[in-house]
């Protein structure tokens, strides 16, 4: 199997657990979550083969073009929501989550993004790359989920489902603010220094991290020392996803810098 | 004072400080810092001048934005510090006495009646405590006993670490802006920079670009050689992503470029009416080299154009120091006389731009065609020396960040307290469990214990 029919394969995987998690949204059969569940991961079985193929065939970490990091930020979503959804049961956002996994792999598969493997220009030879932007993109699939997570909140009017939402986007925060640290700022300074010589140059992608990173920050300081929740955290979240979104699409669009080339 | 330092420590200021810096810091990524006062005039016209005056095109090294930084130091050290004594406490002299009406308002509680003396009850509650790894302490007042199990203590400090790692991180960072030193090395083949202020020098041995099949750039490579006075001391190769390190300074490959100043240039020439007839010769711009002999013909390059583009006014110019569209102006003589003169592409072999010099024959072609065979310019190798005292505390810095995300999130801090009454002969065990973190799985564990202890003969 080529790597195109892999990836094939996943996005019609995809879209079936997306129908399988909607039919669980109406019907809420537990039975349905189930093999929403296990379509999903065989969607990213497939897709995981298909991103080793193409690391095999190109050389190099499968995220070094906009068609591959926005294909592995897909991958990395769908991995955060399976790991949270065996860990809290949380098969009524798998629907909104399968939508969005497919909305960025249908993204990246038009014809607008260039699809090629291409040679890496020289700052990208490193093995920093994979851990720099693996682990970040982690941290920002987390942080998806806890977007979703809180819009959940914000639209739902059982108190028990919105408790539920509030505590799986914590969750979410928890794991993925850490990862982002650890591959978004502590990797990249590392990474930087390596490469540039020095470890913070305030270039538009750094400070945008920062942002993001002070937005997760206040999140947590007003949530555990405040004892924000609910309404307010949830909202705190949305506009720190916003300002992941922003460092990972925005910066490279509107505004000019050294990461010009991811 | 008083007021001050509870203003210093208030979380409030912690929040706004945040906002304020997260808020700046947009502010610097939508004005373009640090360019020149032209580009500023032509963006904003009148208001550059105000922006320039507020340091908002330096802004992240604007006295604003250092003093806001310096607040939000402050503000971490005076919340660290007031925190930190009362968990310091918590943590080496905890309160162990408990009323059973207080256990009983916690989160998870529970009430159990063991048919057992106090002792023994006691005994059962501490072995199973013991083995799902609490420690114990206990106190005795009367007929009660008091018990406080806990685990994961040092979670109580995961922010703190945090804090004290961000610290270390900014004073890193101003180290950083104090000492560091850097500098832009532009080096030739050969060529020997000695390193200001230090006792070594550093000589380019060998540059070499090697490329990608579609002719982008693949690696640069500069063959170092660091020399103490006429001493080698070690030779090494510096390419991107791996820097040479010698005496706190660190060398790094950062670009490359053309040296444009006298290239040399290789001219064939050929004649229409003779296709048997080429010649080639070797020149360098601004030379004049004999091609023929028999024809006392010669040729010189007036001028060299790396990236040749028609400028303004039609003016040739050269586009980037790329070899992108290499061109030569080429003169021909024959005798003392100029024959022919024109610009000769090296991508465009057989264009023909060439004409008569002589501007009343300028409707007669000349038998006579040049072409740019082929030019050989040196490469220089462009490194940057840097010096960065401040380093080190960075890396210091992420690790006590990391180890206290690992404290706060993952390694919870759980407390079960309990209350033993012996009344006849039986014990009354009040328990009660709190947990800042991981409520769910302390919840069950809670649980679980208090099933145990309930079971138990």
């Amino acid at each position: 199997m080529s790597e195109s029919t892999l990836f094939g394969l996943a996005f019609i995987l995809f879209c079936l657990a997306a129908l399988v998690y909607l039919a669980f949204q109406f019907s809420k059969k537990s039975s349905l979550a189930n093999v929403g569940f296990w379509i999903a991961a065989a969607g990213l079985t497939s897709h995981t083969a298909a991103l080793i193929f193409r690391t095999i065939s190109s050389g190099h970490a499968p995220f070094t073009n906009m068609f591959e990091s926005m294909s592995f930020l897909a991958w990395a979503i769908l991995l955060a929501f399976l790991i949270i959804d065996r860990k809290y049961k949380i098969p009524r956002i798998g629907a909104y989550i399968l939508l969005i996994v497919i909305g960025i792999v249908a993204l990246a598969s038009t014809p607008l993004m260039p699809k090629e493997a291409t040679p890496l220009v020289p700052a990208l030879q490193s093995y920093w790359l994979w851990l720099h932007v693996s682990v970040t993109m982690l941290g920002e699939a987390f942080f998806a989920v806890a977007f979703i997570a809180s819009i959940m909140y914000l639209t739902a009017k059982e108190p028990e489902k919105k408790d539920k939402m509030d505590s799986v986007g914590y969750r979410c925060v928890a794991v993925g603010f850490p990862l982002f640290t650890l591959g978004g700022l502590i990797f990249g300074m590392v990474w930087a220094y390596k490469a540039w010589g020095t470890y913070w140059s305030w270039d538009p992608k750094e400070v945008w991290s920062l942002i993001t990173w002070i937005v997760f920050a206040l999140y947590l300081h007003t949530r555990i020392v405040m004892g924000w929740k609910g309404k307010r955290s949830a909202i705190i979240a949305l506009i720190g996803f916003l300002a992941a979104l922003f460092t990972y699409f925005g910066v490279n669009y509107l505004l000019a810098g050294l990461h010009s080339y991811a | 004072m008083k007021r001050i330092f509870k203003f210093l420590s208030s979380i409030k200021l912690a929040i706004i400080l945040l906002i304020i810096l997260a808020a700046a810091s947009i502010l610097g990524t939508l004005i373009p810092q640090g360019r020149s006062l032209e580009e500023y005039t032509a963006r904003y016209g009148m208001l550059s001048g105000a922006l320039i005056k507020l340091q908002l095109t330096t802004l992240y090294h604007s006295v604003w934005y250092l003093a806001l930084l310096f607040f939000f130091a402050l503000n971490i050290i005076v919340c660290t510090l007031t925190r930190l004594s009362a968990k310091l406490n918590r943590a080496s002299r905890p309160k162990v006495e408990s009323e059973a009406k207080a256990l009983q308002a916690l989160k998870n509680k529970d009430r159990i009646k063991r048919n057992a003396p106090l002792q023994a009850a006691q005994a059962e509650t501490v072995a199973r405590l013991k083995a799902s790894r609490y420690k114990i302490r206990t106190s005795a007042a009367g007929n009660r006993v008091s018990l406080l199990a806990r685990k994961r203590i040092a979670g109580i400090f995961g922010s703190d670490v945090v804090h004290v790692g961000l610290l270390v991180i900014l004073s890193g960072g101003v180290i950083s802006g104090l000492t560091s030193v850097r500098q832009n090395l532009e080096m030739r083949e050969g060529q020997v920079v000695s390193i200001p202020a230090t006792d070594f020098s550093l000589r380019l041995d060998k540059f070499t670009t090697l490329y990608y099949p579609d002719g982008s750039v693949k690696t640069w490579i500069s063959d170092l050689t660091v020399l103490e006075g006429d001493r080698t001391v070690l030779t090494r190769k510096v390419e991107v992503n791996r820097p040479l390190n010698y005496k706190g300074f660190n060398f790094y490959q950062t670009s490359y470029g053309y040296n444009w100043d006298s290239p040399a240039v290789e001219i064939g020439a050929k004649k229409k009416s003779d296709p048997a007839y080429a010649k080639k010769v070797k020149v360098k711009v601004g030379e004049r080299a004999l091609l023929d002999d028999k024809d006392q013909l010669t040729v010189s390059v007036v001028r060299f154009l790396p990236d040749f583009v028609l400028g303004e006014g039609n003016q040739p110019e050269t586009r980037s120091l790329q070899p992108n569209n290499p061109a030569a102006l080429v003169e021909g003589f024959r005798g003392g006389e100029k024959i022919i003169t024109g610009w000769v592409f090296a991508n465009y072999p057989d264009w023909d731009q060439m004409h008569s010099a002589n501007a009343k024959d300028k409707a007669a072609p000349t038998d006579l065609v040049f072409q740019l065979k082929s030019f050989e310019a040196g490469q220089f190798s462009v490194l940057e020396a840097a010096k960065d005292p401040g380093v080190p505390l960075i890396w210091i810095g992420c690790v006590l960040v990391m180890a206290g995300f690992g404290l706060a999130f993952y390694w919870p801090t759980w407390e079960i307290k309990a209350v033993f009454e012996e009344t006849q002969g039986k014990t009354d065990i009040v328990l009660g469990g709190l947990a800042a973190k991981s409520r769910e799985s302390f919840a069950v564990e809670f649980e679980a214990v208090a099933a145990d202890l309930r079971r138990s003969k």
